[in-house]
């Protein structure tokens, strides 16, 4: 009888992908999650985009029909678009032991953010699955990300990229608008401590990230990334994310230690050493 | 346990479906995602905690033994914006929880249904 239901469970979420569902509700029996749950809804009476103005909270979604479930942890299908790694980038990407990949459980991985909070770097903040929120000041805008305090500050002063930046874990960004919609942020100053995605892809100090936030109507966010270092990538990394505007919801408190790591200890049975995993 | 081939069935669907969806914190690889399981329950702890909420529960098995068992919810403050609070669950309550438990023994359940004490099924996730 358990099964039947489980059974009936399934094949009713596949049924009705787009149902929606109530608190505590009886719609979709199993709700998505995360950076690839539902699909953006399409909205034909979308409100147009403000001019110059990103502010408010925003959440990752796929395009709507999509299913890309790799953006969950890196940029582009690994397995029909890998990114085109350099010999160093390969060298690098053979030690890691990704676990949000699926790949190693938690007492197996190497992956910086699992076992030791670094903060994850820029663009990997994005994996994260959870929110973030633009705040615009009159010289810059801040990205705060609900992810462990997580902040950016893009500066829009005018000023332009240092050439010669100190190494930083989210990096040095300025950024500037291209017509009444499109924000263009371009960010250097990276240390080599983070991964560029979720399965250990590296990158080197002279990481140049460019990302242009084109906000297509109020509710609707499009970031395209570029990811250039010629020490790590033998060619650009590029990829579109999505978003969708969430203007009543509320940042919450995630942090990484004192929650992440703690938990490693708490958390039971199903982490402990075990067999080496395959990558 | 009694119908097997149905459970392998959903099991094979489950994953067409999971395998996109977003992987916890810590990945998917201590789960056996292969094999769904269901059971009803009571609570005997509800942490709300991050990075991910942690239901512990009591079944009884075939034999009318007590199982101890902990189940995985995702972070508090996704089930906040679903509706939740630390108050949702509480000691004694029923429930019906489905999902993938640890693949190297133990209790532990990675829960994708749980159907609360008033028979709703409650919403796990932000819309």
């Amino acid at each position: 009888m358990r099964s039947v239901n489980w059974m009936l469970v399934v094949l009713a979420s596949l049924a009705i992908p787009c149902a929606s569902y109530a608190q505590y509700g009886a719609g979709k029996a199993l709700p998505p999650s995360g950076n690839n749950g539902e699909a953006a809804k399409p909205n034909a009476a979308a409100a147009p985009a403000p001019t110059h103005d990103l502010s408010g909270v925003w959440m990752m979604r796929n395009p709507p029909g999509s299913n890309r479930g790799y953006t969950n942890y890196t940029y582009t299908d690994p397995k029909t678009d890998p990114p085109s790694l350099t010999a160093w980038g390969e060298e690098k990407f053979k030690e890691a032991k990704d676990s949000n990949g699926g790949n190693y459980t938690l007492d197996q991985t190497n992956d910086p953010v699992l076992t030791k909070c670094y903060p994850p770097g820029t663009p990997r903040v994005y994996f994260h699955p959870y929110p973030f929120e633009f705040v615009q000041g009159p010289k810059f805008m801040l990205m705060v990300f609900e992810y462990d305090h997580t902040m950016r500050r893009i500066y829009t002063d005018g000023r332009a990229l240092p050439t010669d930046p100190d190494a930083s874990w989210m990096g040095y960004s300025v950024g500037h608008w291209d017509g009444n919609t499109t924000f263009v942020v371009d960010t250097v100053g990276f240390n080599e401590k983070t991964w560029l995605d979720r399965l250990g892809h590296a990158h080197s100090e002279q990481l140049h990230v460019t990302e242009r936030f084109r906000r297509v109507d109020r509710d609707h966010l499009q970031i395209d990334i570029t990811m250039a270092d010629p020490k790590a990538l033998a060619k650009p990394w590029i990829s579109t994310f999505y978003y969708e505007n969430r203007p009543d919801w509320e940042l919450g408190e995630i942090s990484c230690s004192g929650d992440y790591l703690d938990f490693n200890n708490f958390e039971s049975f199903s982490f402990k050493k075990k067999d080496e995993a395959p990558k | 346990m009694k119908s097997k081939s149905l459970a392998v069935v959903a099991a094979v669907a489950a994953v067409l479906i999971f395998s996109a969806l977003t992987f916890a914190h810590h990945g998917t690889a201590a789960y056996d995602t292969s094999n769904a399981l269901s059971f009803k329950g009571t609570v005997t702890e509800f942490r709300f905690i991050n990075p991910h909420c942690q239901v512990y529960f009591d079944v009884k098995n075939d034999k009318g033994e007590v199982e101890h068992w902990q189940g995985e919810l995702t972070a508090p403050n996704k089930l906040a914006r679903a509706g939740w609070t630390k108050h949702s669950l509480n000691v004694g309550d029923q429930i019906t929880v489905s999902g993938f438990a640890g693949k190297y023994g133990g209790h532990s359940l990675w829960i994708r249904k749980l159907v609360g004490p008033d028979g709703q099924s409650m919403q796990l996730f932000e819309d």
